[in-house]
């Protein structure tokens, strides 16, 4: 019997992952994008704040177009290259809760694109480079919070929002990678063809 | 698919004892029940065939069913864990007064027993109906509403645990009640915002609505790419098997599910 069952390399399934993944970043990536641009255009009052916002989402939306340009093209960048570009996500999403005019720090609405963008990272690496840059997310905006001097830490209502928004945060990653991994495991199993995936093949076959 | 019968009992290597034989495929010594082994690929499915309840082969089907949503349940099983955590937590800091607590421990540990009730079914291996993970889901939204309802509304800074809510909901169930649930919780939010925020808000509600919907979609887009991504697995694993039962060279034990990345 000719051990035939693997059909892909530990290798190969790696790089798949950051090929489908890519294209959640980049989706992600699309609606912070879609959001800046539209409160920019929504809430500017002068052409000089307009000119001040409106670059943050012009790199981003540059940066994301030569990527879904280079997915759809069928080669789309390596690991290094989707984790450097989701680390700068995370700094341009902290530059905007640091600078964005009227609201700073804790009092800036824009804390909420974190979510997507920490859970779609989630959704394609493994456990470690997640755990590293959901840590990282919330060392950012943590940071952000304490620069602009809008967390007193009496542990009064500022702290508990600050806390609470830290908590989702990590939820969003840790929820993204369970899921992730529940996935790799039934991936490999049905690449595999074990037992029991066997077993469901048969009962579907069935139907 | 072939059904060429090469695995007859002279074509497995059988124990001294002639009461096992060795099953190839699942790397396993079974029992020689019969005059011959059960076949490999069940090539010729019955019609009374009664379907598996669970984890059939829609698992691996290119659109979310029901057997996904046995696996993501324990996503919205520890989801709800960390809201009614937090929740807790954070009702006893600080808190505002009587009602608002009595409220907020009133459905949080509502939320606590049924999220029990569903954790244990999963750890006895019985997942709970789909209805049952679609009533709980609603339950969340529920919940999470009445929080935000209590706490001022558009001022309310719990909204943000509908991201939690809507994370389990987009991977473990099909797109259209993904649409449907997220379709929902958009709509409750915006009129409770409408009612509560001033007119200067739009923007920050504008914003939120958009960082829901779009992890719902991150999710689902997610799911259906895995999805996807096992129906072409079992897809190569068949062909596999139909070669080697149809006597082909063992030359082709590879083949990639999809082009690998060039960079």
């Amino acid at each position: 019997m000719p051990n035939a069952r693997e059909v892909r390399t530990a290798a190969q399934a790696s790089q798949e992952d950051v090929f489908f993944g890519q294209t959640v970043i980049m989706w992600a990536r699309w609606s912070v994008i879609v959001a800046g641009i539209a409160l920019v255009l929504w809430t500017s009052t002068n052409v000089g704040l307009l000119t001040q916002t409106m670059p943050f989402f012009l790199v981003l939306m540059a940066v994301n177009f030569f990527l879904h340009g280079r997915y759809v093209m069928g080669s789309p960048l390596n690991r290094t290259v989707v984790t450097a570009a989701s680390v700068v996500d995370l700094l341009l999403i902290t530059a905007i809760v640091i600078l964005w005019p009227g609201a700073h720090g804790l009092n800036n609405p824009f804390f909420v694109l974190y979510f997507p963008v920490v859970f779609a990272f989630a959704l394609v690496f493994t456990r470690k480079v997640e755990a590293a840059y959901t840590v990282l997310a919330i060392l950012l905006y943590a940071g952000a919070c304490v620069l602009t001097r809008t967390v007193p830490f009496d542990l009064g209502n500022d702290d508990k929002v600050l806390v609470m928004r830290v908590i989702v945060i990590a939820t969003m990653g840790f929820l993204g990678n369970y899921y992730f991994r529940i996935q790799r495991d039934r991936l490999a199993r049905a690449s595999r063809g074990d037992r029991s995936t066997l077993a469901e093949i048969r009962a579907g076959l069935a139907r | 698919m072939s059904t060429t019968r090469w695995n007859q009992p002279k074509d497995h290597l059988v124990s001294p004892d002639g009461k096992w034989y060795w099953d190839g495929i699942a790397q396993e010594w079974k029992p020689v029940t019969n005059a011959a082994p059960p076949p490999r690929t069940a090539a010729v499915p019955t019609p009374t065939a009664k379907p598996q309840p669970v984890r059939g082969l829609s698992s691996f089907a290119g659109t979310i069913r029901s057997e996904d949503l046995a696996y993501g349940q324990t996503v919205l099983v520890w989801a709800r864990w960390i809201l009614i955590g937090t929740g807790l937590l954070l009702s006893f800091w600080t808190p505002q007064d009587l009602l608002t607590l009595q409220v907020q421990l009133a459905a949080i540990i509502a939320l606590a027993f049924g999220n029990f009730y569903l954790h244990v079914q999963l750890l006895r291996g019985r997942p709970a109906l789909d209805n049952v993970i679609y009533a709980a889901s609603l339950a969340d939204i529920g919940v999470v509403t009445a929080l935000v309802i209590v706490l001022g509304g558009f001022s309310s800074p719990v909204f943000i645990f509908y991201f939690a809510a809507i994370v389990g909901i987009s991977v473990a169930f099909p797109t259209l009640m993904t649409a449907g649930y997220t379709a929902l919780v958009l709509g409750i939010y915006v009129v409770i915002c409408l009612a509560t925020a001033p007119a200067a808000d739009g923007p920050a509600i504008f914003l939120r609505l958009l960082t829901i919907a779009a992890v719902a979609v991150c999710g689902n887009l997610f799911a259906r790419h895995e999805a996807q991504r096992r129906t072409d697995a079992v897809r190569i694993h068949q062909e596999l098997l139909d070669e080697i039962e149809q006597g082909a060279s063992s030359q082709h034990n590879t083949a990639p599910a999809m082009p690998a990345p060039q960079e």
